[in-house]
């Protein structure tokens, strides 16, 4: 097969990674409320998108190291990656981690709706073509549900760790 | 109230995706739909087998390495950030060489036979290819770099005239573990063992890499010249890289990374 079906795969396989943040964002951040009015466990809930993020960024970074395996040269990975740009993007999505970054989870939703971008371009493109041709769409949208489930788990494994973390923390001050 | 407020945005999302997913729905179950970009690459292999029998002089069952019209280059970037500096080995054949045949022999023509091959075009799964090259016959065309810093920053011996040396600390060589299809080409995808001793001067001792490179067949065809008798030829190119500080090689006029290529022709006179 061509550069451009690899190519296209590769743009699914990054969308189905990020595309679905930004929904997750905002039914959490809609939950949440008005800022003045949050309850702590909100305001966790909340600090803790940019952190599911960087888990999502992580588990694609593992997906191309895997890829990759066992030829990580320079040679290996320019040929391999196909959008360099794109997943270059994708990756910087670890740094969600940084405490600098991770205290503004916009920045983090500014972020995905790159990804989000594609589904929206190929959406319009489906409604001002007259073909009737849907495999495009149907593809993204695949992967966008996809998306939106792992971004759900990300989030899921992030709220259990922490809130493990805060009881097992409690638990040792109230014995101590 | 906002009109880019959280909920405004959410349900803007959802209507949007919404709509996408109303879009999109063909009431099929597939999980990704192919679709035409390209025409999808088809390979075209034929069935020769090119075995090396015993070498045996006009039989044309027998496959023969002709040497004298074959190559081994390799290059790399010139202090790893120049152009390219390129070179070619002199001396190069196609057997398994082992401990006990890591001597030097007292020849101008192949030390050993060039027969630890064998080729078979659609199965390859049985095909196999064992090589080696002497360093110090690396020929880059300016013998001051060929004697000198070759000999040196490769950490090898000098060339002695009428010798051919495949001791240790002379030799690299290449033994393939896995040959597969390549699912883009006609050609062949090779899993090879590089070994070689490097840098590494006291004791030698020789290191052993794995590498994956790729293998391209130029199929059988029949050539005449004038009167003289028909024959086959054939050829196989063999494509790797490896990084030279693996082998512990310091030098700094060379890149990391060098390439190799080897074009190998065969004929069955």
């Amino acid at each position: 097969m061509g550069n451009e079906m690899i190519s296209y795969l590769q743009r699914l396989e990054i969308m189905a990674f990020f595309s679905g943040y930004p929904l997750l964002y905002l039914v959490i951040l809609s939950y949440a409320g008005k800022e003045e009015l949050r309850t702590i466990t909100k305001k966790r809930l909340i600090s803790l998108l940019p952190f599911a993020y960087g888990l999502i960024g992580i588990l694609y970074l593992g997906l191309q190291l895997r890829n990759l395996y066992p030829d990580y040269s320079i040679r290996h990975i320019t040929s391999a990656i196909q959008n360099p740009f794109l997943a270059g993007w994708g990756l910087l999505s670890i740094f969600s981690f940084i405490p600098v970054l991770n205290k503004k989870p916009v920045i983090c939703l500014l972020h995905s709706l790159v990804f989000f971008y594609f589904l929206l371009k190929d959406l319009y493109i489906q409604i001002i073509s007259t073909s009737a041709e849907k495999s495009i769409l149907k593809n993204d949208i695949n992967v966008y549900s996809d998306s939106i489930l792992l971004n759900i788990a990300a989030f899921a494994i992030m709220a259990i760790l922490y809130f493990l973390f805060l009881s097992v923390r409690k638990k040792t001050k109230s014995i101590s | 109230m906002k009109l880019l407020s959280n909920k405004n945005l959410l349900i803007l999302m959802i209507l949007v995706s919404g709509y996408a997913y109303i879009a999109s729905c063909t009431r099929n179950d597939s999980l990704i739909v192919p679709i035409q970009l390209t025409k999808p690459f088809v390979a075209t292999r034929g069935t020769n087998v090119h075995l090396p029998g015993s070498l045996t002089a006009g039989n044309t069952a027998e496959w023969k390495v002709d040497k004298a019209h074959s190559s081994v280059l390799w290059s790399t970037n010139y202090v790893g950030a120049a152009g390219l500096l390129t070179g070619r080995f002199n001396q190069f054949g196609l057997h398994n060489v082992i401990d006990a045949e890591m001597t030097s022999y007292t020849t101008t023509g192949q030390p050993l036979k060039d027969t630890s091959w064998a080729f078979y075009e659609n199965e390859p799964g049985k095909t196999y290819l064992n090589g080696y090259v002497q360093i110090n016959q690396s020929n880059t065309g300016e013998p001051g770099r060929d004697a000198g810093c070759n000999v040196t920053g490769m950490g090898t011996v000098a060339i002695v005239p009428g010798t051919q040396n495949l001791n240790p600390v002379n030799l690299a060589k290449i033994k393939t573990t896995k040959i597969e299809f390549d699912p883009a080409s006609n050609g062949y995808i090779v899993t090879l063992d590089l070994t070689w001793h490097g840098y590494v001067q006291s004791p030698i001792t020789m290191i052993t890499k794995t590498i994956v490179g790729k293998l391209s067949y130029v199929p059988k065809k029949r050539v005449q010249f004038g009167t003289a008798a028909a024959y086959d030829v054939f050829g196989l190119q063999l494509k790797f890289s490896f990084n030279c500080r693996e082998f512990g090689i310091i030098s700094t006029s060379i890149a990391d990374n060098i390439d190799i290529e080897c074009n190998m022709n065969f004929n069955n006179k």
